[in-house]
């Protein structure tokens, strides 16, 4: 079951690296979320741990329903292009997540020498994630997509976390939610204000400051 | 004890600040709260150094020797700019720049902002250390994007973005280093406390791989280069009193963080692979700072690549890691903290003077601003390293450390660049204060409360340059137990 379940994440981080529109972004967003919620739960549910039952169902309504429904509301306000910009086009995307998909393998598997496959693909699926969320920050050029590269970023920490060490301390946990809910605010905001001034949100364009 | 005042004065304070009313009486009462705020960080300071071990609040909070260092340095320029505050705010409002709601917005994130420096000291936790450092991301990125000019809000979105970038890297390196923990069969713990007696028996390739995350990622708000392109457009665009908290405790609290973990990989017998580490990343910041100080024409950016150089040196000298350089390195980042906060505040009177960043279309500053000017004049020197500055004896102790342990080429490298960093800050500083003033810029008054704190400031440079020469055994004594945890 858990098997799927993290295959699926991997396919779901895959079509947001192909994905063309913010709205298609946002979607595979809320998959990868869904996925992270049934991994948790499904430890939950075998651990019988109540902390653990807290964190996935802040996770749910964090990850899967307020962030991606802040994020929908933005695009909805601020009405711009629901382009993202591609610096790299969508094939070529896929060839580089291909790449990093094995890059993060070999890097997990020399990290973390065990013989127990889930684990290691879980580990090596976790670095993806994360290296996803970074190629989405550098080479989507929309205010809007690198706060979704960064929250992608987060994801795939918060997998690594709960994979290597049985996750972080309970309050740890809680801090980094609100942590994220918090920047996500903050960063709406500034989408926002940077609309309202430059009339558009591409951050390739913002280039006043030099030297 | 203390520090539960510390951290609770900008915690009441922000609360005070969105019932008030008077923005120049709130300023007061503000300026007097963080004077109570260093008062009891130097009684906790004192507590430390003789008790040598404290701890309170049982797993939550956790002060040591080089925390309380830290809350120290946090203190002093908080005060400072609290202290600029009153003034420079109080002139904004006048000026009509900004209402007097923003201005009680203002006062509330600069108390936020402070209580969040605050904290990255005080935990004991990794991954609250964490929280509290992208909380201080978060909140100050409202106070670069203050003016909501274009230029403004555009620094502080790629201050929000990078900072926030490199430090998920931390978050992935501090997982990797409670990986190593967890699996070396302990307890669940992301305690630096439960940590550090245990250093040695963690997996020392785990340690390695996790602590290069670390650097890049706390490195990145520490303005280390190359992760620095965030650092010059938030310090010239923010508020003068937050430039002087970004530049001068900021980048300290980040440093702070990859000290805490560097602790852990000394501990675990991988000191060389620290030192070289830091040593390397320092070297890159002072070379390229010292290329953009040269060509630099705003004033303010200016100031902010000089962070960047010390920075770099502080670096060096926590990898050279001998007493001597530990000392020195600990007292550089009091003495830049100090010194850098005085030049941010002489500049923002200069910018608020002139309307202008632009090195090229500022002239006399002397005549216009005889007060601002003259300690203008002392900064850049003491800024550069002159003696009796107390920059000029933290330099010289990193570098005599360098020598004496033989490492000739680093000696040789910094003593290179403070050469030609010298010749441009007097190049740059020397055209702005002298000369004739330009039409259209009257004399002006400064206030009061805006010529004590350069006084305070000026103080604590002259007088610990004068006074450090016959303390330093004491110096000695204390670097070395700084790094024991």
């Amino acid at each position: 079951m858990q098997g799927i379940i993290l295959f699926v994440l991997l396919a779901s981080t895959y079509l947001m690296v192909i994905a063309k529109r913010m709205p298609a972004l946002i979607r595979s967003f809320r998959y990868q979320s869904l996925c992270l919620f049934g991994v948790t739960f499904i430890v939950a549910l075998t651990q019988r741990e109540p902390e653990l039952y807290v964190i996935s169902g802040l996770l749910f309504v964090l990850k899967v329903s307020l962030i991606p429904y802040l994020l929908y509301r933005i695009i909805r306000r601020i009405k711009v292009n629901e382009e993202l910009g591609l610096f790299i086009n969508p094939q070529i995307s896929l060839l580089w997540a291909l790449a990093f998909t094995y890059l993060s393998w070999i890097f997990a598997s020399y990290l973390f020498s065990s013989n127990n496959a889930i684990l290691t693909g879980t580990l090596a699926i976790a670095f993806f994630v994360v290296s996803a969320g970074m190629f989405l920050m550098v080479f989507r050029m929309t205010a809007l997509s690198q706060i979704i590269g960064l929250l992608v970023m987060e994801n795939g920490l918060f997998l690594l976390a709960s994979t290597v060490s049985g996750g972080m301390p309970f309050f740890v946990e809680i801090a980094i939610f609100f942590d994220v809910l918090v920047s996500v605010l903050i960063m709406g905001f500034f989408v926002y204000k940077i609309n309202k001034l430059f009339t558009h949100i591409d951050v390739n364009k913002l280039s006043r400051l030099k030297g | 004890m203390a520090i539960f005042i510390i951290l609770g004065i900008p915690l009441l304070l922000a609360i005070a600040a969105l019932f008030a009313r008077k923005e120049r009486l709130f300023g007061i009462i503000n300026c007097c709260g963080y004077f109570a705020a260093l008062c009891a960080s130097v009684i906790l300071f004192k507590e430390t150094v003789f008790a040598r071990y404290s701890r309170a609040f049982s797993d939550f909070i956790y002060i040591d020797l080089l925390s309380a260092v830290f809350i120290v340095v946090i203190a002093v320029v908080a005060f400072a700019a609290a202290l600029y505050s009153i003034a420079y705010i109080g002139k904004d409002v006048g000026q009509k720049i900004i209402s007097g709601r923003k201005a009680r917005v203002y006062y509330l994130f600069f108390n936020l902002f402070c209580f969040s420096m605050f904290c990255v000291p005080a935990v004991n936790n990794l991954g609250m250390l964490w929280v509290a450092i992208e909380m201080t991301t978060l909140i100050s990125a409202f106070l670069v994007g203050f003016y909501n000019s274009k230029e403004s809000v555009e620094a502080a979105w790629k201050y929000i973005i990078i900072c926030s970038v490199g430090i998920i890297l931390a978050l992935l390196g501090t997982i990797l280093f409670s990986y190593a923990f967890s699996k070396s069969g302990l307890s669940k713990s992301l305690n630096w406390s439960d940590m550090v007696p245990v250093a040695h028996v963690l997996d020392k390739n785990i340690l390695k791989i996790a602590f290069i995350f670390i650097l890049v990622g706390y490195g990145t708000k520490a303005g280390l280069a190359p992760m620095h392109t965030w650092l010059p457009d938030a310090h010239s665009q923010a508020v003068a009193p937050i430039s002087a908290l970004l530049s001068g405790v900021l980048l300290k609290t980040a440093i702070y963080a990859i000290l805490r973990f560097g602790i852990i990989i000394i501990k675990s017998g991988e000191f060389s692979y620290f030192s070289h580490l830091m040593i390397l990343f320092g070297a890159i910041s002072l070379a390229i700072s010292c290329g953009f100080i040269l060509v630099q024409k705003d004033l303010k950016r200016l100031l902010a690549y000089s962070s960047i150089e010390h920075v770099g040196i502080i670096s060096i000298g926590f990898g050279l890691g001998s007493p001597l350089a530990i000392a020195g390195a600990i007292l550089h980042v009091f003495n830049h903290a100090v010194t850098k906060s005085l030049m941010f505040f002489g500049a923002g009177n200069i910018v608020s003077a002139y309307k202008k960043h632009n090195m090229n279309a500022i002239r006399g500053v002397i005549k216009a601003m005889p007060f601002t000017g003259i300690v203008a004049l002392l900064g850049v020197f003491a800024l550069t390293g002159f003696p009796p500055f107390s920059i000029f004896i933290s330099e010289i102790m990193i570098i005599m450390a360098a020598f004496t342990s033989g490492s000739y080429f680093i000696a040789a490298l910094l003593l290179l660049f403070l050469a030609v960093i010298f010749g441009a800050f007097i190049y740059h500083f020397g055209r702005m204060l002298f000369g004739n003033l330009p039409k259209g810029v009257p004399r002006q008054g400064e206030a009061f409360s805006g010529k004590l704190v350069f006084l305070f400031l000026l103080f604590l440079i002259c007088g610990l340059g004068v006074m450090l020469i016959f303390k330093y055994k004491d110096l000695l004594w204390l670097a070395q137990i700084l790094l024991q945890g």
